[in-house]
């Protein structure tokens, strides 16, 4: 999991993103400031000396606002950020009890529009990329879309909230029941009937173009075109397709929003999209978008895809005999000047005991010291033909071949 | 390959039957209750209790899945739910002792002890009445909690009403009505749209 944070991690530096460390605790009405009553309920919480309620770490992005709008407050937007590290909620999921979750993820504040939001999906999809996931299907909405389908249903105020709820809760069953008990048909009625079913190309836009009829719907979609035009000058073409019917947090989310799914998992592994409103509630308003990674669940998919990274592989195992401790320590100075990876022995052992612990080790190359002028070295390719060679020429000729 | 997952119980034989309908899979109860997982013309039928077809679903083990409207009640998963399937209706009531003296809401004590195995659901009824309340969870025979005091009032499903008229018990309100439900694996419906839209279709079509 740490290989592919730190893969992950090196693709968003080159992007540009600086890394931050937000706190782990934090004063609970601090956080209140930018989290719904749903999430604040499941965080940690505990108590300060002076009796102010504290709560763990339970998301990283409105931490990544607290910092923007507080001790970065000075330095100009738009600003690009990414974070890594473990959240604690207490999850009330029936099925899934894990309290203890790792997100990597990426922000970027202070820009708004297309091409902000490509960039981020972009950046998304070549962290999935980098971690080593071979393949995966990135789907791109627009919460506003909906939203502009909600207000050009002809339908009693006191009922769409009723309609909101059902379809944040997927609900199908329920939202059919309210729509039928409206006399007025339109085709924003038919385009919610046929919500989960609202994604494919390009095409899809046009299909949903000739029905709506609200100027809300219709920015969206002029929005969701031009971030997809965007998206193929990014290179990223036949991985990312679009969603019109993507449910999410729509009090949360204001524009462009994406998910990410891996071959055989039941839940996205990346989610990000557009909250224009956070910022504002930590004083410094500002459009933002930017997304996370569940590192537990792109670990599992990658072990189940056989894609797991093996261990950090040893170059050289330098042991040592008698009187070859400081020659030993020496040679493996000079390898790791190369930049290999060795480990120098804690115990003197003579060479026969020295083949086993490079076994035990899984190191390439095994590197004996006695108490004469050579090393002795026994190469990862064929472990028998045991060379008698000066120190220099040893580690000239290990770093001739990259270790 | 798609995945269905089905429950056992009441709702068994008319999974099976709608699933023949619609030209999804053709098994008899029996084989499928001696094997509890068949595969055939590129469809798979799981069968699980009841209670856990949301768990197969919201995990993604099956792409799809039949489960009372009264499982989703009780479970707050991230499936989606399609379909009204129409079988194996009953409602969800509250009932008290014949003797009792309370009715409906509005005659119940300041707080109400509710036996139920409905949680959650009890819960949400009884804030939206607001009124307050103790919930005792049980796992089975809550028609016997009242009537040895257990509780005030129990709420539970019923379909005919018969076991609560032996046990002496009448029904004062429903707190909703449940029927069979189709429901998807959320990331089934992205990465197997076509799939899954067309089992969808084929089932909606065989409701008729």
């Amino acid at each position: 999991m740490r290989d592919t944070q730190e893969a992950v991690l090196a693709e968003m530096r080159r992007w540009g993103y600086r890394y931050v460390v937000t706190p782990t605790l934090e004063r609970l009405d601090v956080l209140a400031l930018g989290l719904d009553a749903d999430v604040r309920r499941r965080l940690f919480k505990l108590m300060d000396a002076d009796g102010s309620v504290l709560a763990l770490v339970g998301e990283r992005t409105v931490p990544v606002a607290r910092l923007v709008a507080g001790s970065l407050r000075a330095a100009p937007l738009p600003m690009r950020l990414c974070y890594a590290g473990p959240v604690l909620t207490n999850d009330p999921g029936r099925f899934t009890r894990r309290r203890e979750a790792y997100q990597v993820g990426a922000e970027l504040v202070g820009a708004s529009g297309p091409v902000a939001d490509a960039e981020v999906i972009a950046l998304a999809v070549r962290c999935l990329d980098a971690a080593g996931l071979r393949r995966y299907q990135v789907d791109v909405g627009h919460s506003e879309f909906f939203l502009g389908l909600l207000d050009g249903l002809a339908l009693p105020a006191d009922v769409k909230p009723g309609v909101r709820a059902a379809l944040a809760q997927r609900d199908f069953v329920a939202l059919e029941a309210l729509l039928a008990a409206t006399p007025l048909r339109s085709a924003e009625h038919e385009l919610l009937l046929h919500f989960p079913a609202l994604r494919g190309d390009a095409g899809i836009l046009e299909a949903a173009g000739a029905l709506v009829r609200n100027r809300r719907s219709e920015r969206a979609l002029e929005e969701l075109a031009r971030v997809h035009e965007l998206l193929r000058a990014h290179g990223l073409g036949s991985s990312v397709s679009l969603d019109l019917g993507a449910i999410r947090d729509f009090d949360y989310y204001t524009g462009v929003i994406f998910e990410g799914y891996g071959p055989e998992v039941g839940r996205p592994l990346a989610q990000g999209g557009r909250y224009d409103g956070l910022l504002a509630c930590f004083g410094r308003p500002a459009p933002a978008t930017g997304f996370m990674i569940h590192l537990d669940l792109m670990g599992e998919v990658l072990r189940r895809s056989g894609v797991g990274r093996e261990l950090t592989r040893l170059d050289a195992a330098v042991a040592w005999s008698s009187v070859g401790l400081s020659a030993a320590l020496g040679l493996a100075g000079s390898l790791r000047m190369f930049g290999m990876r060795a480990v120098v022995d804690t115990e003197a052992r003579r060479l026969a005991g020295a083949l086993e612990w490079r076994e035990a080790l899984g190191a390439a190359h095994l590197l004996h010291v006695g108490g004469g002028r050579t090393v002795s070295w026994s190469p990862a390719a064929a472990p028998a033909r045991i060379q008698r060679l000066p120190a220099e020429q040893v580690v000239a000729r290990l770093a001739e071949r990259g270790g | 390959m798609i995945s269905i997952a089905i429950p056992t119980g009441t709702l068994l034989e008319g999974s099976l039957d709608l699933l023949r309908r619609a030209g999804v899979a053709d098994l008899a109860p029996e084989e499928i209750g001696r094997k509890l997982l068949v595969e055939r013309d590129g469809i798979r039928v799981v069968l699980v209790k009841p209670a856990d077809v949301p768990a197969y679903v919201d995990h993604g083990s099956a792409d799809v899945g039949i489960a009372g409207k009264d499982q989703l009640w009780e479970s707050s998963g991230s499936h989606y739910e399609l379909l009204d399937l129409l079988f194996g209706e009953c409602r969800l009531i509250v009932a008290v002792p014949d003797a009792s003296p309370l009715g409906g809401p509005g005659t119940w004590p300041p707080s109400l002890r509710v036996g139920t195995k409905y949680g959650l659901a009890t819960e949400q009824y009884l804030g939206r009445l607001g009124q307050r309340a103790e919930i005792v969870h049980l796992h089975g025979s809550v028609e016997l909690a009242p009537l040895v005091g257990l509780v005030d009032a129990i709420v539970d499903l019923t379909q005919t009403g018969r076991t609560l008229r032996e046990n002496r018990l009448r029904i004062v309100d429903e707190v909703g009505c449940s029927t069979a439900r189709l429901i998807a694996n959320q990331a089934s419906l992205k990465t197997r749209t076509g799939a899954v839209q067309a089992l969808v279709t084929r089932i909606r079509e065989a409701l008729g």
